[in-house]
């Protein structure tokens, strides 16, 4: 039986002078190598479950956790975030504040991680070799961080995860600070990444991209999970659906009439069209 | 002799990220004063700032590389006035430890503590380096009309330094605690964390 | 380099090769001779051995150029306020009308500004035949926290992008009709508007850059191993030494008497 790469068992928390918990009941597993879609409206707890699952909330937020987090086998509460950061990786949204500010060419950024973790120079060229490969970043090797678009620093803060091997990437919102090209580059790596065997938590607001390439999506409303399954059954729960809403094939398929289960990704709306309209 | 407990903390992430925040304050504060040709330095509302939200330790670097920079790239005798700046940061951090920004008479002797380091410590450093004088046109001219008048050296340096003293750390402080006031709440007690205990 | 904040010239010279260590110390040791040696003639001495080592850099025309600019006002008012007032005058050098600058108070000034001249002259020569990044990296490679480090080369970045975002909020703040010229009153009630939104946009990325470098790892107790390697020498260890044990040397000499 293998160790699942993330387990939440009835976990609750709630923030510093908070007066309602941001978590409450979640219970979620995620086996090693999957690709799990995390959904829902503003205030759903998408984001405190990536800080809880990186162990963000509690050790660097304080508040109340209860309940148990277990990552890759150890529990969140007993591993501080610098020592699950060799494992665990976290993609905030915005780019610029994701750079350490502390180096002055791209390659040197991304080694900033393995630095920290005491790896030796020599592996550290071959991880920032390979994490520049990665993302595509390798003819920005020697320019300074701040030359770089948007989208290039986002690939730019995720080569810098990379860099540190995890076998447990989450993403909050990664690409809601950029521009459609920005955005297909990033699901690009994690698409390879996901070829590879590295398990991904994606936290995104963007359904339709979402349906694309997850086969399995978490709704979230309330600091619950309110589905749990493939993106084809859960936009099918029309009361899930009032919660986090649908992917816009799905609203137009059943606002046109299309007989149910609707569709939740572009191809198979086309094909019910064609169908429909046979 | 509580104060002393403001020491007591180990800098988290979070404050030593807030330091080079602080040293870009102090930096970005002086080089308005000087772009508006205002005749004060206000080159320590990062120090004072740094110190009333994270403590002693923050303010202290924060003043301490601020004056370490600046002494290696464009003014060498900032480096020596070093010493003024983690005195500073040190008041303002007991009297944030000791919240003193949340009384009205706390405004006041923040004030004055932060003034009185600073015209203290800076004499004897005058003393060492100027024969007293404190560099400053102003400062100077009262200096010497006060060693004129036949006053001793040391306390006519005290004098003049005090004079120039007066205004600068008023407004110093005066816009740090306008800008600790206009934080968010949520932005203060991020800080306030040092002081808990860690969680297990 | 910080762009646009250090004052690091590249060079090939014997300096600029040395380890920043035993740059530092020697600027350090420099600094606390011009404090601790006797007279107007050995401080001149050790000036003209700074500015030889500033020609051996390569430097020396820079350095002047922004040494002078920090110098000029100091000496000025020294020379202005020791030779009209300093208690041990007595012998009138120049008398402009009822003014009268004094010898006593002029030498003790000039020997003063010789003294901080020799400050500012050691610290721009190690500025300029030393990276910071490179000086940051040497202290932390013996001892110094990875923290600071951290906390000093993200200093020397972010004050440049800083004071361009000051410029920014100024144009800004002007097209919205804010006045910056005139009289004290008018240029003093510019300051709060100029300088608030500067520090608050500062700190608010504060929490995200903190959470941002945890997860990279940052503040793992692990030993790090240093990636530069900086070239020491027996002799370089050797000149470290002496350097730093010259100090106590002289201040003992000075106690003993040494005038």
């Amino acid at each position: 039986m293998t160790v699942p790469a993330l387990v939440l068992r009835d976990v609750s928390y709630r923030y510093e002078d908070a007066e309602t918990d941001a978590l409450a009941g979640v219970d979620l597993s995620v086996a090693p190598g999957e690709w799990v879609g995390v959904v829902g409206p503003t205030n759903a707890g998408k984001s405190t479950l990536c800080l809880a699952a990186m162990g963000l909330a509690p050790h660097f937020f304080g508040g109340r956790l209860r309940g148990t987090v277990t990552v890759l086998g150890r529990d969140s509460l007993r591993v501080p975030v610098p020592e699950r950061s060799a494992d665990v990786g976290l993609l905030f949204q915005n780019p610029f504040t994701q750079l350490s500010g502390a180096r002055e060419r791209v390659d040197e950024e991304i080694g900033f991680g393995p630095e920290c973790h005491g790896v030796a120079p020599a592996e550290v060229d071959e991880r920032v070799a390979e994490a520049m490969r990665l993302v595509g970043l390798e003819e920005q090797a020697g320019r300074h961080p701040l030359d770089l678009s948007g989208g290039q620093l986002q690939r730019l803060a995720l080569a810098g995860l990379l860099a540190m091997r995890p076998r447990l990437l989450l993403l909050d919102e990664p690409t809601s600070q950029l521009d459609p090209a920005g955005t297909e580059a990033i699901f690009d790596v994690l698409a390879a990444l996901h070829a590879r065997g590295t398990t991904i938590v994606l936290v995104e607001h963007r359904l339709e991209l979402l349906c694309e390439v997850c086969p399995r999506v978490v709704a979230m409303a309330g600091g619950r999970v309110v589905a749990d399954g493939p993106p084809a059954r859960v936009f099918n729960d029309e009361a899930v659906v009032a919660e986090v809403g649908a992917p816009v094939y799905t609203r137009l398929a059943h606002a046109a009439g299309l007989p149910a289960p609707w569709p939740v990704r572009l191809d198979d709306a086309v094909a019910a069209f064609r169908r429909s309209r046979a | 002799m509580s104060w002393i407990n403001a020491f007591r903390i180990r800098l988290n992430t979070l404050a030593i990220v807030l330091i080079p925040v602080c040293v870009a304050i102090n930096w970005g504060g002086h080089t308005i004063a000087s772009t508006l040709k205002l005749p004060l330095f206000l080159d320590s509302i990062g120090t004072v700032l740094g110190g009333l939200l994270a403590g002693p330790w923050v303010g202290a670097l924060s003043g301490l590389i601020s004056n370490l920079i600046s002494s290696g790239t464009v003014d060498p005798i900032a480096a020596p006035y070093s010493l003024v700046s983690v005195l500073i940061g040190f008041a303002a951090g007991i009297a944030g430890y000791l919240s003193w920004q949340r009384q009205r008479w706390g405004w006041l002797a923040l004030y004055l503590l932060v003034f009185l380091v600073a015209s203290v410590a800076s004499t004897p450093l005058n003393l060492a380096l100027f024969q007293g004088q404190t560099g400053v046109p102003f400062g100077d001219a009262v200096f010497a009309a006060l060693v004129k008048a036949g006053l001793p050296t040391w306390l006519a340096a005290y004098c003049g330094e005090a004079v120039v003293d007066l205004p600068d750390k008023l407004v110093t402080v005066g816009v740090a605690l306008l800008v600790y006031q206009g934080l968010p709440n949520r932005f203060r007690s991020l800080f306030a964390l040092y002081r808990r205990p860690q969680p297990a | 380099m910080a762009r646009g904040l250090s004052l690091y010239a590249e060079g090939e010279s014997p300096l600029h090769r040395a380890h920043p260590l035993t740059k530092g110390v020697l600027t350090l040791s420099a600094i606390a001779l011009a404090f601790a040696l006797p007279s107007i003639g050995w401080v001149a001495g050790l000036l003209a051995a700074l500015l030889a080592l500033a020609v051996v850099a390569g430097v020396l025309r820079r350095l002047l150029a922004v040494a002078v600019v920090v110098l000029l006002p100091i000496t000025v008012l020294l020379l202005v306020v020791q030779g009209l007032v300093n208690p041990a005058n007595r012998t009138v050098a120049i008398a402009i009308g009822p003014v009268a600058l004094y010898e006593e108070g002029l030498a003790i000034a000039a020997l003063s500004a010789l003294r901080i001249a020799c400050l500012v002259v050691a610290t721009f020569l190690l500025s300029f035949t030393t990276r910071p990044a490179d000086l940051a990296e040497a202290l932390v490679q013996r001892g110094l926290s990875p923290r600071i480090g951290y906390v000093i080369q993200s200093a020397l970045q972010i004050i440049p992008q800083t004071l361009e975002a000051a410029v920014r909020i100024q144009d800004a703040q002007r097209a919205r009709g804010l006045e910056t010229e005139g009289g004290l009153p008018r240029r003093a009630r510019a300051y709060l508007p100029l300088l608030l939104p500067l520090v608050l946009s500062s700190l608010v990325a504060t929490q995200e850059r903190a959470m941002a470098l945890e997860v990279r790892g940052f503040g793992r107790q692990v030993r790090r191993i240093s990636r530069r390697v900086f070239r020491d020498s027996l002799a370089q260890r050797l000149l470290r030494w002496a350097l730093a044990l010259s100090v106590p040397a002289v201040v003992g000499l000075r106690l003993a008497g040494w005038r």
